[in-house]
């Protein structure tokens, strides 16, 4: 195949053993362009609506996409997809590194996981060598120590993916982890390898990969290298990664401290970015083929604890683990990030199932009693590690809190629902919506819960106002379809997004790799199509208009900012509405919240509308027709 | 006094570079702070995250010295 | 021309095994790289770049005599003569000479110095003989 894919797909049965292998549907990627688009088109058509996402009808896909691994920049991405347990709706996640790389060199594009295991393996591939390994050994070991006897035992030129005792104990919001510090963090991956009983991945390969042209790949690409090599944010994002963003985040009342109480930290210099740097930085490290090495490999010290070694904090886990725990040292949040790796939890729902808990322990909806004589304050390092080895391992309470903030809001109760701060049951990530209403909207909206992955418009909330929303919606509606490309494609939109390539040149590389000659236009509406595809599972899944789903916590209407520059800021539960509206609208769906036939025929999903209708959720037709563009590109117009 | 500032993305639209693709050259009073002469030139400050200069961050009230070279980072669109 | 190494600003990137195999044999596969990168994960928790540095031991083992060495100082290998024995493998200290099963000649590094032409990091540069004893960092 000379069109970027390795050319071999993978199914395997996880309850039989049996391994089939097929070559690549080449048609399939041309209409879902990989990575989450083909995860989607999957899971939509063979996962029963009523099926339990950690049970045996749950499938679990890895799909390495078409560009990852091709010469091209920040070219590492990996996807997993599979029914997510947090959300109940279709889930993916994606992380860095280089196991996407390895498994195209192997010789794979995609391997699919059905069924369950009688006992625990782990998937062993080494060029045509495909075998489910006995993991018994394997199981109960924490990720980061799982991964470094995987290679001990395998050899270190293994790429390497393990669960840890959380994904086993079917925490849902587990992670996948990678290359000692890259996580595939969301939806609860983790958690269905567990239910599978698969503990790890273990890839290596020496094949070639085939792409259309060459030659105009090589030299798109030495000229991108060397035109970034030289552009004037290079350097800070190097030196930095994305941990220089906390302090701006902070001035700019974003940040998340104290569990979404408030929006500024006064402790802020503490944690930020000079700290990691100065106090922690190991390395710098890398994704394959990208150099903005945004990585970085640090150690966590803190007296009378050994000494640790994890990739982070980022931004992410550096707010949501940071500010959002009251944490006062570098060090602590570093050693709650690798906590949380190393048991094998997201730090980002891990961060505000932390932060959830500790509000919760703030206003006595849980005691000391509760936590086996341990308290649960802000800023407490031993109360993060105590509380977190209840929730991996499922003791007492820690059950309560295994599936997220809003399953334990349901058990604790007493008014707790409103500050689980999560939408469709994935928490938060690092920004507050309260003075940024488009971020609060793309968090409501994105299809697996609340990502800014899928859009993020904090600085288009500056620009046009933070306290109106009107307009926001389309922009919104633009960002979900162009951002999820790059998990679609499986390379990092970090590099691409941030050193002024254009979606032109993008999409020249992805020409270059595959033959496909498509424009922008055409992979935005393939991406609107796996958006509404995504849609129709979720209500199918869930039994309820899209709108009935697509609500923030309480809070961020009840409560306002109450401290900082942000303060007395907030939206209302009107203007949340609005929001609503204009982005039903612009997306072509109904006032409920659900895709229109003529949407769904537009993009080719006709079978999806009938299978909607037949739930009882069809979109009513709009009077006028749907917009015959879905979602407006932002033009700043001023600073 | 003269200062050069540097920047990409929306950032470098906004700053109209005059000596290279990403340079502008920005005439200043002295005792003005970073965040002053943004201003000055309308730039909103809230849309810089920091400013890099001598392979360090630096805050915007910094003030420049004549001839410093300074690197504007955008906030990063979502990390 | 040689190349320099300075370990410590290696981000494991693997550009430099990319580009080295795309110019030698046109094709995208990092295990047909004439370099390699060691990563010690999680502790001390480091890249390290191992490159060419013109010793000479895989010519002097060579018992087809398909080794030698050019004027540049780099050692390039007759392609028909070799056997593909693999008695140089082990024989560089560095590790540096690779076999690989699409063919049936050794793979070593012709300085074509592409690689340090597209690492970001400096963690591969081009070195000049008579540079300063301090720029040799290899």
């Amino acid at each position: 195949m000379a069109n970027g894919l390795a050319g071999k797909t993978l199914r395997i049965n996880l309850a039989t053993g049996d391994i089939r292998r097929f070559p690549t549907d080449e048609a399939l990627y041309r209409r879902w362009h990989g990575g989450r688009g083909i995860t989607a088109k999957i899971l939509y058509d063979e996962v029963p609506r009523d099926a339990d996402p950690l049970g045996p009808k749950n499938i679990f896909i890895i799909n390495a996409g078409i560009m990852s691994g091709c010469f091209i920049p920040a070219g590492s991405k990996v996807e997993f997809g599979a029914v997510s347990p947090l959300t109940n709706g279709p889930g993916d996640s994606n992380m860095g590194g280089h196991l996407g790389p390895a498994l195209k060199f192997a010789g794979y594009d995609m391997v699919i996981f059905e069924d369950i295991s009688p006992k625990p393996v782990y998937l062993f591939v080494d060029n045509d060598t495909v075998e489910l390994r006995d993991a018994t050994a394997y199981w109960g070991l924490k990720s980061l120590d799982c991964e470094k006897k995987l290679k001990e035992d395998l050899g270190e030129d293994f790429e390497i993916a393990t669960i840890g005792p959380a994904g086993e104990n079917g925490i849902l919001f587990s992670c996948i982890t990678h290359d000692f510090g890259r996580q595939a963090g969301r939806t609860g991956q983790g958690a269905v390898m567990g239910s599978k009983k698969l503990k790890a991945i273990a890839v290596r390969g020496n094949k070639s990969i085939q792409v259309h042209s060459l030659d105009s790949l090589r030299k798109q690409v030495t000229e991108i290298i060397l035109r970034t090599q030289k552009h004037p944010n290079m350097v800070p994002w190097q030196k930095y990664g994305t941990a220089f963003f906390i302090q701006w985040s902070n001035a700019n009342a974003c940040i998340p401290a104290y569990n979404f109480q408030t929006t500024y930290y006064e402790d802020i210099d503490k944690i930020d970015g000079d700290q990691l740097v100065e106090k922690c930085l190991i390395t710098h490290k890398a994704c394959f083929g990208c150099w903005m090495n945004c990585g970085k490999y640090t150690k966590a010290v803190i007296p009378g604890k050994p000494e640790v070694h994890l990739e982070g904090p980022e931004y992410e886990t550096g707010s949501l683990c940071g500010s959002n725990l009251g944490m006062k040292d570098i060090n602590h949040v570093a050693y709650i990030n690798w906590l949380l790796d190393n048991l094998g939890m997201d730090s980002m729902s891990g961060g505000g199932v932390i932060a959830f808990a500790m509000e919760c322990f703030q206003r006595g909806l849980i005691t000391e009693a509760d936590i086996e004589g341990h308290t649960l304050k802000w800023g407490s390092v031993d109360d993060v590690e105590h509380f977190l080895d209840m929730v991996a391992y499922k003791r007492g309470i820690g059950d309560w809190f295994a599936g997220g903030s809003k399953r334990a809001a349901a058990k604790i109760g007493r008014g707790s629902e409103k500050f689980a701060m999560q939408a469709k049951g994935q928490e938060f990530s690092g920004y507050d919506g309260r003075w940024a209403p488009g971020m609060l909207l793309s968090y409501m909206t994105s299809d697996i819960g609340a990502h800014h992955n899928r859009s993020w418009t904090i600085t288009v909330d500056m620009a046009e106002g933070r306290d109106t929303v009107e307009g926001r919606a389309k922009i919104v509606v633009y960002l979900q379809h162009i951002r999820p490309l790059f998990d679609t494609w499986c390379i990092c939109r970090l590099f691409w997004g941030e050193l002024d390539i254009t979606p032109e040149e993008i999409v020249e590389s992805l020409n270059h790799i595959t033959g496909w000659g498509v424009s922008v236009a055409e992979v935005l509406r393939t991406s609107e199509m796996i958006w509404n595809l995504n849609r129709c599972h979720y209500i199918e899944r869930n039994g309820g208009n899209g709108r009935s789903f697509d609500y923030p916590p309480a809070r961020a209407w009840e409560d306002k900012i109450p401290s900082g520059p942000g303060m007395g800021k907030g939206l209302s539960l009107a203007q949340i509405d609005q929001m609503l509206d204009e982005y039903y609208a612009a997306r072509g769906w109904d006032g409920k919240g659900n895709p229109t036939r003529a949407l769904l025929e537009d993009l080719g999903l006709g079978y999806a509308a009938d299978r909607l209708e037949k739930a009882g959720f069809l979109g009513d037709p709009i009077p006028g027709g749907i917009p015959p563009v879905r979602g407006e590109k932002y033009k700043p117009k001023a600073f | 006094m003269v200062i050069f500032l540097k920047a990409g993305g929306e950032l470098r639209t906004k700053l109209n570079p005059d000596v290279d693709f990403y340079t502008r050259r920005v005439e200043t009073k002295e005792g003005q702070s970073l965040r002053d002469i943004l201003i000055g030139i309308g730039i909103n400050p809230a849309f810089v995250a920091f400013a890099y200069r001598d392979d360090k961050v630096t805050r915007l009230d910094y003030v420049p010295l004549d001839g410093e070279v300074i690197t504007l980072q955008p906030p990063v669109s979502g990390g | 021309m040689r190349i320099k190494v300075n370990r410590d600003k290696c981000t494991g990137c693997r550009l430099c095994l990319q580009i080295c195999a795309i110019e030698h044999f046109r094709e995208i596969n990092p295990k047909k790289a004439a370099l390699r990168i060691e990563a010690k994960f999680p502790d001390p928790g480091k890249y390290r770049p191992f490159v060419c540095t013109q010793c000479g031991k895989c010519a002097e083992v060579c018992p087809e005599e398909a080794i030698s060495r050019a004027d540049s100082g780099a050692y390039i290998v007759d392609q028909d003569r070799c056997t593909n024995c693999g008695v140089c493998v082990p024989a560089c200290p560095v590790g540096v000479v690779f076999q690989h099963p699409d063919h049936d000649f050794v793979i070593i590094c012709n300085f074509c110095m592409l690689c340090t032409e597209l690492c970001n990091t400096g963690a591969i540069v081009k070195w000049e003989k008579g540079a300063s004893l301090e720029a040799k960092g290899v």
